[in-house]
């Protein structure tokens, strides 16, 4: 037995249906697209410095040089994975695709072409603990 | 010749579509029992917990993995050996058949990076990158897929113990309806299946700073040396899909067939080269 054919109201009202569903997909491409910015995250770290020199942590790592102190990410902008410090060498290298970093961040090797982003650090009234400011 | 030939007809008759459903089966439900312990608020802990700390749980976490591992080669093996059956298939039943390799892949994949070992989280932020990477669309997809940098093991959790088994159901259903395969005809490989999760461990990398090296999965490995050549998209997109449209198109009627059959070959065979090349020239 045939089904009966839609009214021509019903037709409309589905042809409306499909329209809005439409419509909908904008705002919810939008919606799924967004990134709520990440609110600045201060981050006290305690620990002594490997031969006074590096500070290794989960996401970055804190350096220090003539009383100078800065952090460096750990998430190479080529694909993300976790940088290491190589002491001898001096530099940053990812395990991944072996991009290389200097201390401050600056590319050395490829195939990453960014810069690691850096962060501030502070010390505080407490010895061997610090604050970094990530952004 | 008519020794390759012989081989080859053996290799045919194996019942690698039964072993393959086994393998589901024992992986499912080995996956309902490890996740008992796991957390993906704490994965790797939880991960390496499993093997440490729970009675049975380096037991069960290798049965998980490797029952998972079978199910996919015993499905290869499956596809290779029934291939001339598959070409009676309507395209739209033989499309939802090839479309359950990526989905498997992706559970396995997805598998692999909830244990949140260093190859676990390496490979998760590659896939976010690679994701990221896709015009338009790629933010959307990587929110909605993995999004570990902002949420962690969360959508990974999800998708690997729902949404992609779904999928996968969906895709599978009318092919494992049509095939049922009883674990009682099945006993002996049951039965190895379980000893060689016994004796041998899977896979977890020990929670230390500064692994030099990773190699991700056995699968992954390929793609893993040509991000190192061509943009995240390119490498990680389009050189995968064109393997999927090639097989999506495989059909004996079809007049590219044999274009289409050396294609397959030499990206199997350059992917084989990218493997060996991620295993030996950086480590």
């Amino acid at each position: 037995m045939n089904s009966p054919s839609p009214t021509p109201t019903r037709s409309f009202r589905r042809k409306l249906l499909f329209l809005g569903g439409l419509l909908l997909l904008w705002p919810l491409l939008r919606f799924l697209i967004h990134k709520v910015p990440k609110k600045p995250q201060i981050i006290e770290v305690s620990g002594t410095f490997q031969n006074k020199i590096f500070l290794a942590k989960q996401d970055f790592i804190v350096f220090q040089e003539d009383e100078q102190l800065w952090a460096v990410s750990r998430n190479c902008t080529h694909l993300g994975c976790r940088l290491n410090y190589i002491e001898k060498e001096k530099y940053l290298e990812c395990p991944c695709h072996q991009s290389r970093f200097s201390r401050q961040g600056e590319v050395i090797r490829g195939p990453a072409a960014k810069p690691l982003p850096r962060y501030l650090v502070e010390r505080t009234d407490t010895p061997s603990t610090y604050l970094v400011t990530m952004s | 010749m008519i020794a390759v030939k012989r081989i080859t007809t053996f290799l045919a008759t194996l019942r690698w579509g039964d072993w393959s459903l086994i393998s589901l089966y024992v992986s499912l439900i080995s996956g309902v029992v490890v996740g008992i312990h796991y957390s993906p608020a704490e994965p790797y802990y939880s991960a390496s917990a499993l093997d440490i700390l729970v009675p049975y749980g380096s037991f069960f976490r290798s049965l998980h993995f490797y029952s998972s591992q079978f199910f996919f080669l015993f499905g290869v093996a499956h596809f290779l050996a029934v291939f001339n059956k598959s070409q009676s298939y309507s395209s739209k039943a033989y499309i939802y058949l090839i479309i359950c390799f990526p989905c498997i892949l992706m559970l396995l994949f997805t598998g692999y990076v909830l244990r949140a070992d260093a190859t676990g989280y390496s490979a998760g932020m590659i896939a976010e990158h690679i994701l990221e990477a896709i015009p338009l669309f790629g933010p959307a997809l990587n929110n909605i897929l993995f999004s570990i940098s902002t949420h962690g093991m969360d959508r990974v959790y999800l998708h690997h113990v729902i949404s992609f088994d779904l999928l996968f159901l969906f895709l599978a259903w009318d092919h494992l309806r049509r095939y049922r395969v009883m674990l009682t005809d099945h006993l002996l490989f049951i039965s190895l299946l379980l000893l060689f999760s016994l004796l041998v461990a899977a896979p977890i990398d020990p929670d230390q700073l500064g692994l030099l090296y990773i190699t991700g999965p056995w699968f992954f490995l390929g793609l893993q040396e040509l991000l190192r050549y061509l943009s995240p998209f390119v490498a990680g997109v389009l050189v995968p899909a064109s393997l999927v449209t090639a097989l999506v198109f495989l059909r004996q009627n079809h007049r590219w067939y044999r274009a289409l059959l050396i294609f397959l070959c030499c990206w199997l065979g350059c992917y084989l080269i990218l493997t060996m090349l991620a295993l030996t020239a950086h480590g």
